[in-house]
């Protein structure tokens, strides 16, 4: 009875050691790898007086275990430091950027999920036959296309040749949709195959299960057998890879948003990478590795929420 | 389906090795200008740069591939006697916390932890080749950890230690050839993965200097001219799209065909 939620709680609690060794993966990528930190940040032609100053301010001047020591305090409490570039403090530029990137990505998830399932089904219900065989060779290829050579072909098309859509949002609003067509589209025609592929495999095997047959000859008509048992069973083991989709859709917002000129975290991510503007490259790598952590703790959840269902009703 | 998979591939895979062998039997250009249109002296235009588009085509594909191939060599070579060396150990809760260590190396997307290198300042080729190659290894020692340990594999080990043949022989040597099938499917997979992710990098400006003649460098240096020289973009970028997505399709389609699961 207790069994589900004491899963939940360990779930969590792996959750949160991953972040702790999240933070400690970060440091130590940042502060920790050979070369002095303040000398490649400011290059060869930096004065003394300019490396002792950046020391001063990353810290480096300090033993590493105090200097994480007051990182990891700094970050218990929501400090992240301040930008070198701006020198606003980290958190407020994340929070700023945010916004853009929920609607990217979310909008991108959106509509990703309905469509592959579609197609997997589509797929699933007839292995072996054309479309079959057209969305799977599909999947395969375009799953491994880069996104930003994706991008610039549909912008070649649409925007360039069309005259449809714009090529970047140039600075315009986000809620404007004819800004957003492209970047989703890149993002759902990137990570598509992975999640429609999984549902396919699961269709297939669901359909041919001995509990599905059964079914069938007892003359449960095929709408019913589809929706109600085919489907459930199909989808269940695809929620493990919307987690890897969720993964594959942070790397490629950072290439789109960097793309199509975006106002979001990614695009700042790879300004701050740009900048050497180390504080904030921090905070960002932070950002991403726990927004990993929660969605893959999310697919954990659900997964866990569903798997008893299936296991009392075979 | 997999002859389309090998044009998708071949192209690309031709101009990229064959290309620099080409480039230098275009005519060359006496007064070289930025973003000229097609005709007969440049076919394809010139870039931002005034380079000769054709000539861009023809050399920037070579790192691509040499960079896919460096990484992919670096994985297999640290993970094939990692992920073997840790099924032959007898201590499994040793195998296991390695495993483990090394898997939390994916809590950050291979990309991003790319870019926390680079916004340290560690970028260059050296860094790209091991970054792109340590954020593959968790996966690599696992597959080969689990092909080593196969159930249909024990009876001949068993045999072979009876025999009184060395741990080398049978634990790396023969072990490791009983496990290099499944790892050359894994690399052809992975070959499109790391592909991608370089190309990404370099696109991004955090992998090769900007001087090196690359397919993902020249298109972010002519990220800016799409409307005036839309072909320094959109042929390079059609060159990687045909070679990272043929070289998928035609791993799923040689998977497809003997069973292997990809």
């Amino acid at each position: 009875m207790h069994r589900p939620w004491r899963r939940g709680v360990r779930r969590i609690g792996v959750a949160g050691v991953a972040l702790g060794v999240a933070s400690v993966l970060v440091f130590a990528l940042t502060a920790l790898l050979p070369g002095e930190t303040a000398e490649i940040v400011l290059g060869p032609e930096a004065t003394d007086e300019q490396v002792q100053r950046l020391r001063a301010e990353l810290g480096t001047d300090r033993p590493a275990v105090e200097r994480f020591a007051d990182w990891a305090a700094g970050l218990v409490r929501g400090d992240l430091g301040n930008s070198l570039v701006t020198g606003r403090p980290v958190l407020e530029e994340l929070t700023h950027r945010l916004g853009a990137t929920v609607l990217l990505g979310g909008t991108a998830l959106l509509v990703t999920v309905p469509l592959a399932v579609g197609i997997g089904v589509l797929a699933g219900r007839r292995p072996g036959r054309p479309v079959d065989r057209v969305s799977t060779g599909v999947a395969a290829a375009l799953q491994a296309a880069p996104e930003f050579a994706l991008g610039l072909l549909l912008v070649g098309l649409f925007s360039l040749q069309l005259g449809w859509l714009p090529a970047t949002a140039g600075g315009g609003s986000l809620l404007t949709p004819a800004v957003l067509v492209l970047p989703v589209a890149v993002l759902v025609v990137s990570q598509l195959g992975r999640l429609s592929r999984q549902v396919r495999l699961g269709v297939v095997q669901a359909d041919r299960s001995p509990h599905v047959t059964h079914l069938r000859r007892l003359g449960l008509t095929e709408r019913v057998v589809l929706t109600r048992h085919v489907l459930p069973g199909g989808i269940a083991p695809a929620l493990q890879q919307l987690a890897r989709v969720s993964d594959g859709m942070l790397s490629g917002v950072v290439v789109v948003e960097a793309l199509f000129a975006l106002p979001g975290v990614g695009a700042g991510f790879v300004r701050a990478v740009q900048l050497r503007d180390v504080p904030l490259v921090q905070g960002y790598a932070l950002l991403f590795a726990a927004t990993t952590i929660v969605v893959n703790l999310m697919v954990d959840l659900v997964s866990a929420r569903l798997t008893p269902v299936r296991e009392e009703n075979p | 389906m997999t002859a389309l998979a090998l044009l998708l591939v071949g192209v690309p895979l031709v101009l990229a090795l064959a290309g620099p062998l080409l480039a230098p039997l275009l005519a060359p250009d006496a007064e070289p200008s930025p973003l000229r249109p097609p005709g007969p002296v440049h076919l394809l235009g010139t870039d931002a740069l005034g380079r000769d588009v054709l000539q861009l085509a023809l050399t920037g594909g070579t790192t691509v591939v040499l960079l896919t191939a460096g990484a992919l060599a670096l994985t297999y070579l640290a993970g094939v006697p990692l992920g073997l060396a840790l099924a032959a150990t007898s201590h499994r809760g040793l195998a296991a916390l390695s495993q483990r260590a090394l898997d939390m190396l994916l809590i950050l997307p291979s990309l991003l932890l790319l870019m926390v290198l680079a916004g340290t300042g560690r970028r260059g080729i050296g860094w790209l080749l091991a970054a792109a190659a340590v954020v593959q290894l968790p996966a690599v020692v696992r597959l080969v950890r689990g092909a080593a340990a196969a159930p249909a594999r024990r009876v001949a080990l068993e045999t072979m230690m009876l025999s009184g043949e060395p741990w080398w022989r049978i634990h790396l040597l023969e072990t490791g050839r009983f496990v290099s099938g499944a790892v050359l499917v894994d690399a052809g997979t992975r070959a499109a993965l790391v592909l991608t992710l370089l190309a990404s990098a370099n696109f991004l400006g955090i992998g090769l200097p900007p001087d090196v003649v690359d397919w993902a460098v020249v298109i972010e240096q002519n990220t800016a001219s799409l409307f005036l020289a839309p072909a320094a973009l959109l042929v390079p970028a059609g060159l990687l799209i045909s070679l990272a997505a043929g070289t998928n399709l035609l791993v799923d389609r040689v998977a497809d065909r003997t069973g292997a699961v990809t």
